[in-house]
């Protein structure tokens, strides 16, 4: 399997340890990365909002670097993932519009055609390589209590995503079981966390997010998962304004799904990952320091 | 583009906004409107569907674009997409908020969003990470100026202001 | 629907036979003045002298009302005199007066079908006010035309078949049995077809009923005895239907039962049985909400009241795997080698009554149904309030078998969404405020909200309940809900809406949540060619004026299998069916349509086209590969003919031979200015004849051709009409997608279209000469445009070849000269002249 890697800016730039256990397993399950010199995705929503035709054009451009390069994409990002598909989708089904498009990229010297595909790392890791091949790769299974957020933009619009049920998802809570976490469900479980307005009010975006949290916290979960860098740092920094604005006291552990897969992997370097986080969870740093699974004391701190 | 213009922009969203019968299902899923009660989708809507014209309140940029109307709309609406293009005819007006400006402009000069500081370059080095294949900023300022964004920055502000 | 020897034969035996042309063809043609209507524009003189030079025409009369009884009887006088074997009547609409005068005829001796028709009324004289000259000359045509048309008529045989005065009803809901009883009330044979090991429907298993919120079973059980006991009627429970073939009168019904393994005969409902057996499974009456035994029997009140084992559940019934209820019943009622069976029969009409069922609340994941135990449906809260049901009546949660302090029923479940079914389901807003008095009356302090977008109290005492709910404090609020959620430690529920009065976002937790179920359409599952709405409902033949018929003769609807209703619409409805169906049997014999298609086998190729073309499943393959067309099933629609690729089919009084003689005649004398227009008898003929009441003026250069339907119109016709000349070419139907009146005819037709175009760029005709149009009988203005745009466009390609003529003739300069006197018929066609006849017209009207 080979897919032109589009790590998104909040991982490349913010995030790197993201990117180095999406690159960390990806060799184990036979998957190629390539990098592409690709420009932000765009942004789903401000950039989209600001000038739609921007938006496009530039969505364009990167679907036509990996159309050049022959391979297909594949997104660690929510975010990239649905303003990519969404760009596709625009593209394909509006003739028109591809042609005012690709009139500017002919300015650049780039054209759309339309053969790329735009994957989320979740569907290739449950649709391409599958839970079996998941669990038969787990070393030392890590058996916490577990909330997942799918993340609004893997789950809509679930006509043009086709990922997982917008309404009841399971495929991520297969994964994280495929590494032995318990899944518990809870409330506003595809509720969004508030990322989208954060730049544009702050009150109603982590108002957003306590409500999230909220909900979250009443089963009481050891650590959260996700897969997506925005939702990750809305809930692994946002917690802690939450805590200042509305007087909480949130202390939840945050991941991103190719981190804890990678721990359980007892692949090499995990700590220097794990150690990125402001949220710690010392039972995960100590499992992965020492290579063998203690669980029964786990708790966050 | 089709939308040529804002009145075609207007008439699109006029059109798309036709099947709402004001059931209140987009209303009642929206995570925004369940903390900031004077955002209610529906009422975007509505406002169309009855005077006929698009309010820009700057009330549309609170949507944090999450779809979860758009997924539950009975009639299809397209709400998100109705929102999103009453924030375009909003951004056309100049009437914008200053962090999208600020993230425009840094896509402008880099072509990413997030520009690595030199702690996460070094964050990058130090966990073995390739450094990336940096995008040519000049066909994203072609990108910009053809496609309008650079018309509407200008708008916004008569200088131009270099990020940091 | 398929067919057997027997069948195909009485359907070979009702085939029209033809008649040898006789020797000698002898037309009588009969000018009408209609008083002034006709007389002050046309010259009646004119055409009649015309009409004596045709060939053929032996007699030719003039008359002042040729429609009144001594107009009549000199038609019949002249018939006998010069013994006229062809009858032509020039004067109005044959939409006004064909069965007038084929009746005439038909009095003199004369085969109705050798009488037609030319229309100088409603499209000569009416539309051409202005121009005597130019209506003369049209009908003058018209009247060629038509003799040109009588001259390859042929008698056509009236023909009826035997009805067998019996009837098959499929589905024992309330529904099915009404039309049951009402049929077996008047003397006919039912046979009554259940799926079901009981009848009853779902009326059966719902607690009280709205709007008077009777017990249900108290009221429907005795009318279950009623048709259980009824001599008339045969209850085949456990059944379905396999193959129905055949046609109105005459139709043979194959059923399959399922074995029972008890006999219904010797059970007598003692329960012995369960007390032994050893295996639970859910019970479906009871919504999967408790359990049952492998035998069982659905209700108490079930009928017919015996027992049924369910093969799949039980272990076994000889004695070595289990056979406990075999050993324990005294009656000997269980049956172990029982088995299905097929029953066979012949019924003269069929009624089908297979209802809907309760939408399924899967397909709605955001209401949490499925996945949230205290979530349940409508079916599932009768269940719990009957007093017959798992809890004996008591309202619980299912979670913790505890009673519910708040309760909250969400509206509109499975209806108005694009995603599920976008009708509304008639019954629920009634459904949930009975549930919600229910509630009350049992538990008055349980709090209840119901949360609806309009609340449709429409029926009959409806509004009295929704006032007796409001004076009992049951909460209404306007707003679709949005999301359920439950708290993951009590179970309770948390909705969110949109209180839409009040622009407000309501989080409420309650209890329990009664979805309040529409309805899913199962229509399509009986082997009937009846077409189905998008979401399962059977169409019926006319919404407003025949809405318990079908498409197919003899086959008639009601309940819920026609749509969503309240019990009491679908008894009204199924009462209906029976009169309707009654009149079918009372009569005792059909009268098949004499004009139905007839395939010649020594041309037909066998492509089987035309199956796919027939609306009516009337063409069917026999044992010989042979395709035949079932008489009694036909309604000489055509479309069937207008695809025929090796033109096998005969369409009688509308032959290729006969519409090819029409085109020839109205092309004789300046094609190129003529407008070739066909038109279907249904909708487009009746808006053109609206466009002459309502004297709406265009030019006089076109000529109508009609058809029963424009499936009718063959790629050729319009091929045929541009080889000889022709200026412009239209064929108009009735309305897409769904006013045809024999249903699919105008898809056909316009499905040949791109062939029709492709065929003109070969020849270099220009694509503007060929028109499709849909012109319902209400558009008399849009004929009157389309003639006028199409007059245009005939008139500029006249223009064209002259040009081309005296370009050819150039120096000679005699053919110049005759063009130019050959201008256009002058009209008051044009825009100009357009605008001012309305606006007289509007004068007038002041
Ligand atoms: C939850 C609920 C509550 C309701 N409450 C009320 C109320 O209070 N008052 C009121 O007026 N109405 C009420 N209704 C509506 C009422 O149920 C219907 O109006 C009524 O049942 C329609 O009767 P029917 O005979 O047409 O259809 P059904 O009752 O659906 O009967 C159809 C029968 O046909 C059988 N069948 C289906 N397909 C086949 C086949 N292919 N071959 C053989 N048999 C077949 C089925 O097994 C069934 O027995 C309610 C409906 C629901 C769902
Ligand atoms: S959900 Fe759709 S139909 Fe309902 S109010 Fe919102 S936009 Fe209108
Ligand atoms: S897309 Fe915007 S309006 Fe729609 S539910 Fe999400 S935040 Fe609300
Ligand atoms: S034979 Fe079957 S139905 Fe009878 S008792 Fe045994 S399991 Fe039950
Ligand atoms: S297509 Fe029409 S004319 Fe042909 S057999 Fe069927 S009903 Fe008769």
């Amino acid at each position: 399997m080979r897919f032109a890697l589009f790590p998104g800016c909040t991982i490349s730039d913010r995030l790197p340890f993201i990117e180095k256990s999406i690159r960390m397993i990806a060799p184990h399950f036979n998957i190629e990365l390539i990098d592409l010199p690709f420009t932000c995705c765009p942004e789903p929503n401000s950039v989209r909002s600001f000038s739609d035709k921007t938006w496009l054009t530039m969505g364009a451009r990167n679907l036509a670097l990996a159309e050049e390069a022959g391979v297909n994409i594949m997104t660690a990002c929510a975010g990239c993932f649905e303003s990519l598909s969404m760009s596709k989708h625009v593209l394909d089904s509006k003739p028109s519009e591809k042609e005012e498009v690709n009139k500017v990229l002919k300015k650049i010297g780039k054209e759309y055609k339309g053969q790329v595909e735009v994957r989320h790392i979740q569907q290739v890791l449950y649709e391409d390589i599958g839970i079996e091949e998941i669990q038969r790769n787990v070393q030392y299974p890590i058996n916490y209590r577990a909330v997942i957020h799918p993340g609004c933009h893997t789950l809509r619009p679930q006509k043009i995503l086709n990922l997982d049920d917008a309404e009841a998802p399971m495929k991520l809570d297969e994964l994280v079981r495929a590494i032995g976490m318990e899944s518990l469900d809870y409330m506003d479980k595809v509720m969004c966390c508030g990322a989208g307005v954060r730049g544009i009010n702050r009150e109603i975006a982590f108002g957003v997010l306590r409500e999230k949290m909220d909900s979250m916290m009443m089963v009481d979960p050891e650590v959260a998962v996700v897969f997506c860098p925005t939702c990750f740092i809305s809930f692994e920094a946002g917690q802690k304004v939450v805590n200042r604005m509305f007087d909480k006291k949130y202390n939840l552990p945050v991941y991103y799904y190719t981190e804890i897969l990678a721990a359980a992997m007892g692949l090499e370097g995990v700590e220097s990952i794990l150690s990125e986080h402001r949220v710690k969870f010392s039972a995960l740093g100590m499992l992965v320091a020492k290579n063998e699974p203690e669980i029964e004391n786990a708790t966050p701190h | 583009m089709e939308r040529t213009t804002d009145a075609d922009r207007i008439n699109e969203i006029q059109h798309s906004a036709q099947p709402c019968f004001q059931c209140g299902i987009c209303a009642a899923s929206c995570p925004i409107f369940r903390v900031a009660p004077d955002f209610n989708p529906r009422m975007a809507v509505d406002e169309v569907l009855r005077t006929g014209t698009v309010a820009m309140t700057g009330r549309e940029w609170f949507c944090a674009y999450c779809l979860m109307c758009e997924e539950r709309c009975p009639m299809e609406v397209a709400l998100s997409e109705i929102l999103i293009d009453i924030k375009n005819l909003s951004a056309n007006d100049g009437k914008v908020p200053p962090s999208i400006i600020e993230m425009m402009d840094v896509i402008r000069f880099t072509g990413k969003v997030s520009h690595a500081s030199k702690r996460t370059e070094k964050k990058r080095r130090e966990l073995g990470l390739p450094e990336l294949p940096k995008p040519d900023v000049d066909e994203v300022q072609t990108i910009f100026e053809m496609t309008g964004a650079l018309d509407r920055l200008m708008r916004f502000r008569e200088a131009e202001v270099e990020p940091e | 629907m398929t067919t057997s020897d027997s069948v195909s034969d009485a359907g070979t035996g009702v085939e029209p036979k033809v008649e040898a042309a006789e020797s000698e063809i002898r037309i009588g043609v009969f000018p009408c003045k209609c008083g002034k209507n006709i007389g002050a524009v046309v010259d009646i003189d004119t055409v009649a002298e015309y009409a004596k030079t045709l060939p053929g025409v032996v007699h030719v009369q003039v008359n002042t009302y040729t429609c009144a009884d001594p107009g009549q009887k000199e038609i019949q006088e002249a018939i006998r005199e010069h013994n006229l074997n062809r009858i032509i009547v020039a004067s109005c609409s044959p939409t006004m007066h064909e069965d007038t005068f084929r009746k005439t005829v038909k009095g003199a001796g004369l085969n109705p079908y050798l009488c037609i028709m030319a229309n100088i009324r409603e499209h000569v004289s009416w539309v051409h006010q202005q121009d005597p000259e130019g209506a003369t000359t049209k009908a003058k045509e018209l009247v060629a035309m038509a003799v040109a048309k009588a001259t390859s008529l042929v008698p056509q045989p009236e023909l009826d078949v035997p009805v067998t005065p019996s009837a098959l009803v499929v589905g024992a809901g309330v529904a099915g049995m009404q039309a049951s009883l009402d049929l077996a009330d008047m003397g006919y044979k039912v046979y009554l077809i259940e799926k079901e090991p009981t009848i009853g429907g779902i009326m059966a298993i719902l607690d009280k009923v709205f709007p008077q919120n009777d017990c249900s079973i108290c009221i429907l059980g005795p009318k279950m005895v009623d048709v259980i006991q009824h001599p008339n009627i045969k209850v085949i429970s456990m059944a379905e239907v396999d193959e129905v073939s055949g046609y109105v009168g005459n139709f043979s019904v194959r059923v399959r039962q399922r074995a029972r393994y008890v006999d219904p005969d010797a059970c007598t409902a003692c329960a012995e049985c369960i007390e032994v057996c050893p295996v639970d499974i859910p019970s479906r009456v009871d919504q999967n909400l408790t359990w049952k035994k492998a035998i069982y029997i659905p209700f108490p009140q079930a009928v017919p009241s015996s027992y049924v084992i369910d093969p799949e559940a039980c272990l076994g019934m000889d004695l070595l795997r289990c056979g406990k209820c075999y050993e324990k019943c005294e009656q000997h009622a269980v049956i172990p080698e029982d088995e299905d069976k097929i029953i066979e029969f012949e019924v003269g009409v069929i009624i089908i009554a297979t209802g809907f069922e309760p939408a399924d609340p899967k397909k709605i994941p955001r209401l949490g149904w499925g996945r949230y135990p205290n979530v349940i449906t409508s079916l599932e809260f009768e269940r719990l309030i009957n007093a017959a049901g798992p809890t004996e009546g008591k309202l619980v949660r299912p979670s913790d078998i505890t009673k519910p302090k708040s309760v909250a029923i969400v509206q509109c479940v499975g209806s108005r969404d694009i995603h599920t079914r976008m009708g509304c389901s008639n019954f629920c807003c009634a459904e949930s405020v009975k549930c919600a008095l229910l509630i009350k009356e049992h538990y008055p302090e349980t709090e209840v909200v119901i949360y609806y977008q309009d609340l449709r109290m429409h029926g009959k005492y409806f509004e009295d309940q929704y006032h007796k709910a409001r004076e009992e404090g049951i909460k209404f609020i306007r707003g679709r809900v949005g999301e359920i959620q439950e708290y993951p430690h009590t179970k309770n529920l948390r909705i969110s809406v949109e209180d839409t009065t009040h622009n407000e976002l309501l989080l409420v937790d309650f209890d329990m949540v009664i979805l309040s179920m529409g309805a899913e359409g199962v229509a399509g599952n009986v082997p009937l060619p009846i077409s189905v709405t998008q979401d399962k409902f059977y169409i019926e033949s006319h919404p407003k004026l025949r809405p318990v018929d079908t498409s197919s003769a003899g086959v008639f609807i009601c309940g819920g299998a026609e749509s969503p209703k309240d019990i009491r619409d679908s008894v009204i409805q199924a009462s209906a069916a029976a009169g309707r169906a009654s009149i079918i049997l009372q009569r005792g014999r059909y009268p098949i349509e004499a004009l139905s298609a007839r395939i010649q086998q020594d041309i037909c190729s066998r492509c089987g086209t035309c199956v796919k073309r027939c609306p009516y499943g009337a063409i069917i393959q026999d044992g010989t590969g042979r395709y035949t067309v079932m008489g009694a099933l036909c309604q000489a629609c055509g479309t069937c003919a207008g695809d025929c690729p090796k033109d096998a089919i005969v369409m009688p009084n509308f032959t290729n031979e006969q519409i090819f003689a029409q085109i020839e005649t109205a092309l004789k004398e300046n094609p190129e200015e003529k407008i070739v227009a066909f038109a279907c008898a249904f909708c487009s003929y009746r808006g053109s004849d609206l466009a002459g009441v309502s004297r709406m003026q265009y030019p006089t250069n076109a000529r109508v051709i009609r058809a029963m339907c424009s499936g009718r119109y063959s790629v050729k016709f319009a091929q045929r009409a541009f080889e000889l000349g022709a200026g412009s070419v239209l064929y108009s139907g009735c309305h897409l997608p769904a006013d045809c009146h024999f249903q699919t005819g105008n898809h056909w037709m316009a499905k040949r279209e791109p062939r029709i175009r492709n065929w003109m760029k070969r020849k270099g005709i220009n694509d503007e000469r060929f028109r499709i149009e849909w012109v319902s009988a209400g558009e008399g203005k849009k004929w009157q445009q389309i003639m006028t745009d199409m007059s245009e466009i005939a008139m500029k390609h006249a223009d064209e070849i002259r040009k081309k003529r005296t370009a050819k003739s150039k120096g000679k300069t005699k053919g110049g000269k005759q063009a130019k006197s050959k201008r256009s018929p002058k009209t008051q066609g044009t825009k100009k002249g357009k605008k001012k006849t309305t606006k007289t017209k509007r004068k007038k009207e002041d």
